[in-house]
């Protein structure tokens, strides 16, 4: 009785019974589809292009009335195609957003605010994982030649066991560079030749050498990877970044729009790169390098400000230290778009307690595989470890080939079961967010008659947000609108003193600054004051 | 096709008649290293639109269906065509397969002349291919691509709008200038309606210029310790939209298409004139396409204008080792010659000579792609005296050369003027057509002046050869088969750039022979036999380069054999086949 009470209650939430896996591109569109007809006021689905492999790039817009004039927040997932959770968080924030928009503080939410939700950039690569061999994929279907030698794909992994699973290859040679850990020897890791250490085995990716050109696995299905195809500091000639930046459509489809939306203040995208959980830091050479190579010090503040923000929101912890490949989305966010920008992986194998019931010790090797494997063992998952397992090999026909080792996926991507609580986590993050954004104001508003026909108008423009109006780099940027106060005058008025349309580069959270004109005149008069990131106000004045 | 074929003979009949009327090819008389008779008649001392440009390439193309073909390799922002004529000898050999020089032009809208220059060549060799052996030959072995305006938006703007010798540099995809969320509300005002936007200056006590006594038309900024007459009030123009700024948001500088290139790519608060990402403006992206399908390109040039100067990379200091020293004696060698075959220019290097520029043309051709590359900034003040000038517009020199040469052609003269916002003033000064294009009668002579420097650059792409093949008993049925591939010209068939990223696929060398391969090998030493066997696929051997002036030697061990044929297929070296 009570299961089924749960379940309707469930059904009532979700309008149906949430699923047990992760969706696919297919089930991803329906999921949106879905949302979108249902809530026709809330929220509009577009599709930006359409991938090489044929795939759309959704765009789910959320808000109300003139989406278009209110300050807004992109939402980004699946910049990396392995990274499934990235696209339940996008599609499950906007499904959780709309759950509760019937909520006075959602309602005033979309209210003010909009959110630009691309829930998958990686479509092509996603599919992967549905797919009969299952490997961690991040490059489209574009084609590629990854090792730059005139022919393509001629060299990818072999499912040389047969698990329709890409896992780990060793293979045991005296020049072998790995050794067993000495707490769970499933695992491999590195033997460290200062102390002493001496390996016993080469760990590869599963495959064959199917060209014979001594390397392995090197030009498969490679593809272009959309976290590797963004203009900041893009590793031009390197596998999977693409001959140049950008050089992608979905790349492209997703720049075209971001650069137009001049009301967006912030992009969050989800992915390997990290500045949520360690905000950062502020490097004072960095910042003053010409081609500039760290946060200028007020937005490595914000970061500070949003981080902590996020650390209580999600109470997530221990978080894998963050390394940035360049052409990503997170630098991108920043460096080139000019906004503030934040990047999470979501999720990350907790650190797992040595279970001293089973006489468990702490590990005297930090290892990630190693931890996943303890962690997964006390969580009740099973099947995600192959056993190693000889193989005969062609390119290794002397020497003791196995294959084995953990599953694709597993180390970034949670059992779809957990990701309900990450989704509400994520959700209230985002709304949190909006609650700091920039938020235009005019006060003490005043009109002194100095003479017949001629007034004085003052006002304070007012910040009242906890973000600034522009990220510090955004007021270098042409791609971002200055904040504009104008005064519209008829043709029987004349500004004498003061200017016309003043432009500031930016208004810093929680502070003001005055104006004010000498007009000549009688009638009405309206001053407009605001940009697209932080909302336009209008006062109407009687002179 | 067939009425395409009729279409073209009657127009090539129309012109032969035309220039009939003119002359009868017995009353001209050759002068050396110019075609007498042309089946396509150009005037070359005038500009002309994209319309016009696109008309002489059609009639290039349909005069000479053998040497020249004619297509759009995309569209502008506003849907111009980018006209191409690929200009080869389509007789002989697979055109795409031959090295290519590709030429453009008139990337900055104001820089019209690239164009011109461009089409020359393509007019040039085409009309000199029937009396000269040389460019006979050139045609054998070598493809141009040649598109003469890139920016052909730009190009109809700074003819037919009101402009300066300055104006537009951009093309016409829409900006917002000042970030006020308005586009192009305050552009220039051409308040004479002339056609050309010069200056306004005002009579004033407190001015600090005064009239240039040598030339009344010019104005000259008095001492510290001398009064003055006059103030100069800038560009013609108003203050339209009231924000205390005149034409400050025009469509004249919104992006620079020559900031917007796939290497070292800066956004627009570290390169101004950054647009959103390489490869933003439609042009390039067209242009890109076409490169990228072309891997045959080796050797590009872009024509700007001005100042006299044969460019190379890098544009930023970040890519002083990306041009490296191997790169760099071709480099050297193929613009020193420029500079003795272009009086007035000098051989310079973009970051160090002129100003640091990121996303530019010539760094991705070069740095992206592996293809040498040069930017000539056309007409220097060089051509008006034959001597060193000043480059200040306002120099005396220029005075003097418009009054004497081009008899005051090029300046609207002073003229007084009521404005809204500055009172009586007076609008004067060079007309658009001055300063940085070429005056008509210098156009020609500059134009073959540059071709020659592309020629050359061209002449220098790889030429290769199968210089050689020997056969060697080993006994026991098997055979050692050397062969020596040797390119004739100074570039090698990879860029150092592009060798070291692998840019182009390796060159291959493959044997054909009734015997059976049995191993090949790259010889790194012949006279000691050094070698290195490749394993796979023994009969197409891979070699990551042929360098200029120079050989690589390859071998295979063959059992049985008797007529060898090898086969050298580079993809910036060409198809050569060699037998014996």
């Amino acid at each position: 009785m009570k299961r089924t009470l749960f379940a309707a209650l469930l059904v009532w939430m979700w309008g149906s019974l949430p699923a047990q896996e992760y969706s696919n591109f297919a089930e991803q569109t329906n999921r949106l589809n879905t949302l979108a007809k249902a809530n026709p006021t809330l929220v509009t689905l577009r599709s930006l292009t359409k991938t090489n492999g044929g795939k759309d790039i959704w765009l789910l817009t959320i808000g109300t009335g003139k989406t278009e004039n209110k300050p807004a927040i992109a939402v980004i997932g699946g910049t990396e195609g392995s990274h499934l959770l990235g696209t339940e968080l996008a599609i499950g924030f906007a499904e959780n957003l709309i759950k509760g928009s019937n909520t006075d503080s959602i309602k005033n939410l979309l209210a003010k605010t909009t959110y630009y939700v691309f829930p998958n950039m990686s479509p092509d690569a996603m599919e992967q994982y549905f797919s009969k061999l299952k490997y961690e994929r991040n490059g489209n279907a574009t084609q590629t030649d990854d090792d730059r030698d005139g022919k393509l794909n001629e060299d990818g992994f072999d499912d040389l066991d047969g698990n329709g699973k890409i896992t780990l290859m060793r293979v045991e040679s005296p020049v072998g560079d790995y050794k067993m850990h000495p707490d769970d020897p499933r695992v491999l890791i590195k033997a460290d030749p200062s102390k002493g250490e001496k390996g016993k085995y080469l760990l590869l990716m599963e495959g064959i050498d199917n060209d014979k050109d001594g390397q392995l696995n090197e030009d498969g299905e490679g593809g272009i990877a959309f976290n590797k195809n963004l203009t900041y500091k893009h590793s031009t000639f390197a596998a999977g970044a693409g001959d140049f930046p950008a050089s992608e459509k979905e790349t492209r489809a997703m720049l075209d729009f971001l650069y137009d939306a001049f009301n967006v203040y912030a992009v969050i995208s989800f992915g390997s790169n990290n500045n949520l959980s360690t905000p950062i830091a502020f490097n004072p050479i960095a910042a003053r390098e010409r081609i500039l190579a760290g946060y200028l010090e007020p937005d490595a503040k914000v970061n500070m400000m949003v981080s902590e923000l996020y650390n209580k929101v999600t109470g997530l912890k221990d978080a894998p230290k963050n390394v940035n490949t360049g052409g990503d989305i997170l630098s991108w966010g920043y460096f080139h778009f000019a906004r503030f920008s934040f990047s999470t992986p979501g999720w990350w194998v907790p650190r797992a307690k040595p279970d001293t019931a089973k006489k468990e010790k702490a590990f005297t090797i930090e290892d990630p595989t190693a931890n996943y494997l303890r962690w997964a063992q006390q969580q009740g998952i099973s099947n995600t470890f192959t056993e190693w397992k000889t193989v005969q090999h062609p390119d290794y026909p002397n020497q003791k080939v196995e294959v084995g080792g953990i599953d694709p996926y597993v180390l970034t991507n949670p059992p779809y079961k957990m990701t309900v609580e990450l989704v509400k986590k994520h959700t209230d993050f985002l709304v949190k967010l909006a609650g700091q954004q920039a938020e235009i104001d005019v006060l003490n508003v005043k009109t002194e008659k100095l003479a017949n026909g001629l007034t004085r108008v003052s006002f304070d423009l007012v910040n009242k947000g906890g973000l600034s109006t522009h990220s510090k780099l955004g007021e270098r940027s042409y791609f971002l609108k200055k904040l504009k106060v104008a005064v519209k005058t008829n043709d029987k008025q004349e500004i004498i003193g003061g200017r016309k349309i003043s432009l500031l580069s930016s208004l810093d959270a929680n502070s003001s600054q005055s104006f004010s004109w000498i007009i000549k005149g009688t009638g009405k008069v309206s001053i407009e004051a605001g940009c697209p990131t932080a909302g336009v106000k209008t006062i109407d004045l009687s002179l | 096709m067939k009425l395409t074929i009729q279409i073209a003979i009657a127009s090539v009949g129309l012109w032969m008649g035309t220039s009939a009327m003119a002359q009868t090819p017995e009353q001209m008389f050759k002068a050396a290293g110019s075609p007498v008779n042309p089946k396509v008649t150009v005037t070359w001392n005038r500009y002309y639109d994209h319309a016009g440009l696109g008309e002489i390439c059609r009639k290039i193309a349909a005069a000479h269906p053998n040497l020249a073909k004619f297509e759009s390799i995309g569209k502008s922002y506003e849907g111009r065509d980018l006209w191409c004529l690929t200009i080869t000898d389509f007789k002989k050999g697979d055109p795409a397969r031959k090295p290519g020089m590709y030429i453009d032009g008139n990337i900055h809208s104001n820089e019209i002349q690239g164009a011109e220059f461009a089409l020359y060549t393509a007019w040039y060799l085409t009309e000199s291919f029937d009396d000269t052996k040389f460019i006979q030959e050139l045609l054998e072995d070598k493809v141009f691509y040649v598109i003469p305006t890139i920016n052909p938006d730009g190009r109809d703007s700074y003819i037919h709008k009101p402009n300066n010798p300055n104006s537009p540099r951009s093309g016409m995809l829409p900006v917002d200038n000042d970030g006020d969320g308005l586009i192009d509300e305050d552009t220039y005002e051409d308040l004479d309606h002339d056609g050309n936007i010069t200056l306004m200056r005002r009579k004033s006590p407190n001015g600090r210029f005064k009239i240039d006594p040598k030339d009344p038309r010019n104005m000259v900024q008095v001492g510290p310790d001398e009064k003055g007459e006059y103030e100069l009030l800038g560009t013609e123009g108003l203050d339209k939209d009231g924000d205390g700024r005149v034409g400050e948001d025009g469509y004249h500088f919104q992006y620079d298409p020559n900031r917007d290139w796939g290497w070292g790519w800066q956004p627009n608060y570290i390169q101004n004139g950054a647009y959103k990402y390489p490869f933003s403006l439609p042009e390039n992206r067209a242009v890109m396409e076409f490169v990228m399908k072309h891997p045959n390109i080796a050797a590009a040039q872009s024509f700007h204008n001005a100042g006299g100067m044969i460019l190379r990379g890098p544009g930023g200091q970040e890519d002083v080792n990306t041009y490296n020293a191997a790169d760099l004696q071709v480099y050297d060698a193929i613009g020193k010659k420029g500079e003795e075959f272009l009086p007035g220019y000098k051989y310079l290097v973009v970051y160090k000579d002129l100003y640091s520029a990121y996303g530019g043309e010539l760094d991705w051709f070069y740095a992206g792609r592996g293809i040498y590359t040069y930017s000539n900034e056309l007409w220097t003040p060089y051509l008006m005296f034959m001597k060193e000038g000043s480059r200040d517009p306002f120099d005396n020199p220029t005075y003097s050369f418009d009054r004497y040469l081009l008899f005051q052609d090029a300046f609207v003269p002073w003229k007084e003027y009521n404005h809204p916002q500055f009172g009586k003033i007076e609008i004067g000064g060079f007309k658009k057509n001055f300063t940085r294009a070429h005056p008509g009668f210098l156009l020609e002579s500059d134009a073959h002046r540059n071709m020659a420097f592309s020629i050359y650059h061209c002449y220098s792409t790889p030429k290769l050869e199968v210089q050689d093949i020997v056969e060697k008993d080993l006994g026991d049925g098997l055979k050692e088969v050397t062969a020596v591939i040797a390119n004739q010209r100074m570039m090698p068939t990879h860029s150092s750039q592009d060798a070291k990223n692998k840019i182009e696929r390796p060159d291959y060398i493959s044997l054909t022979t009734s015997g059976k391969i049995l191993s090949g090998m790259t010889v790194e030493n012949r006279d000691l036999n050094l070698t290195t066997e490749q394993k796979n696929n023994p009969q197409t051997i891979e070699v990551p380069n042929i360098p200029g002036m120079g050989a690589v030697t390859v071998k295979w061990i063959v059992q049985g054999g008797g007529k060898y044929t090898v086969n050298v297929d580079s993809k910036k070296g060409g198809i050569v086949i060699g037998s014996k």
